[in-house]
């Protein structure tokens, strides 16, 4: 029985693991703490999964389960604050259609994004992955008005960091 | 272009980016162990009810105790033995009952609301621990007064020179030092430990607080 709950747990995050690389991606700056946080997700994830009743689909799970790990359960360890490392991992991933302008904004976004505190980061991330404010205010345990409200401080924020 | 478009828009063309992780490299990390800061909240909270309990133990079974015993103060020893033991066992069971709540499938805010209950659990043990050590030593410096034939005469001895204020000022003025100076390390020890463990919870819940206002 355990047998056959590692392997289907292990099945579908290596089907999903795209969700949790990305969580790390926004909380981590290098390569170690990187492959650190996702270590520590996937065990949350481990733990958790006997109560995962499949009411709720194994990706929105990940999402709150991911984050959780991140935001409160993750102890950083020294290595990675060390900010200067980030611009090597960050901007591994680069786009050949987009002009040099484009780009040199891309960068500071994510250098900007890097810079909020770990609940923006967290609205920031469910808005990327196109969640909508209801899942964000139910992740995060906030009301939708709220939610709301926050985001447009976010946006401000990113706004004021770009252009000071 | 609003700059979260712009961010989605990249943030999307990165998805075949990441790495791929096999299997078998996942099984193996779900073998290994958490290192979360609940599992460390646990492990220090168990020894910090181990390390009043043992204080307990110690003071019982050292010479003073004995001296103790010898005095009539059975009266107030026995029921401050006892409560002693009913709080420890209160306690933890708040303690077991918030950290079993404790779930990593809760929402961000009732997540860190029941890591830090759990938390407060025991700093209210410590506080009553505190509490109960400074009542003690004002109890053990009453029987010592009220019984204790060598301090009485000690005590006679200081009035009849009329030095009894100075008497009584060194005795309790020793004890606040000693007291003071024990509470001391203590604060400074916790003061350590959860600062770095609970600073970045305590400031990301006080984050999503600030949202509700």
């Amino acid at each position: 029985m355990d047998k056959q709950l590692e392997h289907s747990f292990v099945e579908q995050l290596e089907k999903h693991q795209n969700i949790v690389h990305k969580v790390c991606r926004l909380y981590t700056n290098n390569q170690e703490a990187h492959n650190d946080l996702f270590q520590e997700i996937t065990i949350q994830l481990w733990k958790a999964y006997p109560k995962f009743r499949g009411d709720s689909k194994f990706s929105t799970w990940m999402y709150r389960v991911g984050l959780n790990t991140a935001i409160t359960l993750y102890r950083k360890s020294k290595r990675s604050i060390k900010t200067q490392e980030f611009e090597s991992i960050q901007f591994k991933i680069k786009s050949e259609e987009y002009d040099d302008t484009e780009e040199q904004q891309l960068k500071l976004l994510y250098k900007a994004v890097h810079q909020l505190n770990d609940i923006e980061k967290a609205l920031v991330f469910l808005y990327l992955e196109d969640k909508n404010y209801s899942e964000i205010s139910e992740t995060l345990g906030i009301t939708e008005v709220n939610a709301r409200v926050k985001m447009n401080r976010v946006k401000t924020k990113l706004k004021t960091i770009l252009n000071p | 272009m609003d700059e979260l478009e712009l961010l989605k828009k990249d943030w999307k063309k990165g998805e075949d980016n990441y790495p791929k992780l096999t299997y078998n490299e996942i099984y193996k990390m779900i073998l290994k162990k958490s290192s979360s800061i609940v599992k460390w909240i646990f492990i220090i909270s168990l020894l910090e009810f181990a390390f009043w309990t043992g204080i307990s133990f110690l003071l019982k079974d050292n010479k003073n105790a004995k001296h103790f015993d010898e005095l009539e103060s059975d009266f107030l020893l026995i029921p401050f033995t006892i409560l002693g033991y009913v709080v420890l066992a209160y306690f933890f069971y708040l303690f077991y009952r918030n950290y079993r709540r404790i779930s990593v499938t809760d929402s961000a805010k009732v997540l860190m609301e029941n890591i830090l209950k759990t938390r407060r659990t025991v700093k209210q043990y410590v506080a009553f621990n505190l509490i109960f050590m400074i009542a003690s030593a004002v109890i053990a410096l009453y029987i010592e007064f009220s019984q204790n034939e060598d301090v009485i005469s000690k005590v006679e001895l200081a009035s009849a020179n009329g030095e009894a204020f100075t008497f009584y000022a060194k005795i309790i003025g020793l004890t606040i030092v000693t007291l003071g100076g024990a509470i001391l390390v203590l604060l400074g020890f916790y003061w350590l430990i959860y600062g770095i463990l609970l600073k970045r919870l305590n400031n990301n819940y006080r984050e999503l607080k600030k949202l509700e206002v």
